[in-house]
């Protein structure tokens, strides 16, 4: 528990909007992100996320930590956490 | 008189491949002008017409800049909104290579039409330079055993020695020759020119026009109907008398 719970308050969330061309497909979803919590290193890195998958990232919008999850999870449906 | 005679028949001939030679040439100007005008219309046609990604793009560009369309039915609709922009875009394809080809027809029709206008009017001055010239030697033919010469689809036929004449004047012709009277008469009588008169060779010349003048006239001018009697072949209303 101890070394479980500094773990839990670092682990670091994004909400980003990405797409695929032909034809043109839009998501918004949620991503964890593994490196340092600011917006410059969790853009890269999602962007390199999605890229495996075949997104392009659009925008990120924000980072937040594991209480603006609740939150967000309806809107991004099927790509919350999915990546 | 017989050169001044061969530049008369001569001159429309040479004036008349002139005009075709500059309506030729302005032809060409015309041709390249409806061409690259037609062209440009093409280019500037396909320049300006929005390429398929263009909805896409903008549908984007919406998606991307408003922060709160994050609802899983709203990015639904935007996408929506894209495929119809794409399918329209396919519509718009159509419709430009449907225009392309109309241009291609309308260059092709341009350029017949300017094409016939030139020929009408090339065609028309050599009609009106043919009608005042008269008479114009297409082609002579001298066929030596018939004593027979054929001007155009014309013949006539020759003395002996008129044929003799006339072979030797055409001879001269094809080398740009002009022959003097005692020079006719020398070729003719096998004799050297210098020995020759003058007046010999006018008397032959005299006796070919004469035979050919009558025969040509007779054959244009003054015809004669068998067992019927003569008449001029020309139409009435050509005819004044003052």
């Amino acid at each position: 528990m101890l070394f479980a719970a500094p773990a839990f308050a670092e682990s670091c969330y994004a909400d980003y909007k990405a797409k695929q061309d032909n034809p043109l497909r839009l998501h918004y979803g949620v991503i964890e992100i593994d490196g340092p919590c600011d917006a410059e290193s969790a853009k890269s890195e999602a962007a390199s996320l999605l890229q495996a998958e075949g997104w392009t990232l659009l925008s990120l919008l924000s980072t937040f930590g594991a209480n603006g999850l609740a939150e967000r999870k309806q809107s991004a449906g099927p790509y919350y956490l999915r990546f | 008189m017989a050169s001044q005679k061969g530049n008369r028949v001569q001159d429309p001939i040479t004036s008349a491949s002139e005009a075709r030679n500059t309506g030729t040439r302005l032809v060409g100007f015309g041709l390249a002008a409806i061409v690259i005008i037609l062209m440009l219309a093409a280019i500037l046609l396909f320049y300006n017409l929005p390429d398929a990604n263009a909805f896409n793009q903008r549908v984007e560009d919406i998606f991307r800049s408003n922060d709160g369309l994050t609802e899983q039915s709203e990015i639904k609709l935007l996408e929506i909104l894209a495929q119809s922009g794409t399918a329209f875009s396919d519509v718009l394809s159509s419709y430009r290579s449907i225009i392309f080809v109309l241009l291609i027809f309308a260059t092709a029709l341009l350029i017949a039409s300017l094409v016939f206008l030139v020929m009408l009017v090339i065609l028309n001055r050599r009609m009106a330079q043919i009608e005042r010239a008269g008479i114009e030697v297409n082609s002579l033919l001298i066929s030596r055993e018939e004593n027979t010469i054929h001007l155009n689809d014309m013949g006539f036929k020759l003395t002996d020695a008129a044929m003799e004449t006339m072979s030797l004047l055409a001879e001269a012709r094809m080398d740009d020759d002009v022959l003097s009277g005692s020079e006719i008469e020398g070729m003719i009588s096998g004799r050297p020119a210098s020995d020759c008169e003058e007046a010999a060779g006018a008397t032959r010349i005299k006796r070919l026009r004469d035979t050919l003048g009558n025969q040509i006239v007779s054959e244009l001018l003054v015809k004669n109907i068998a067992r019927r009697g003569y008449m001029l072949a020309v139409s009435k209303d050509v005819i004044k008398v003052r």
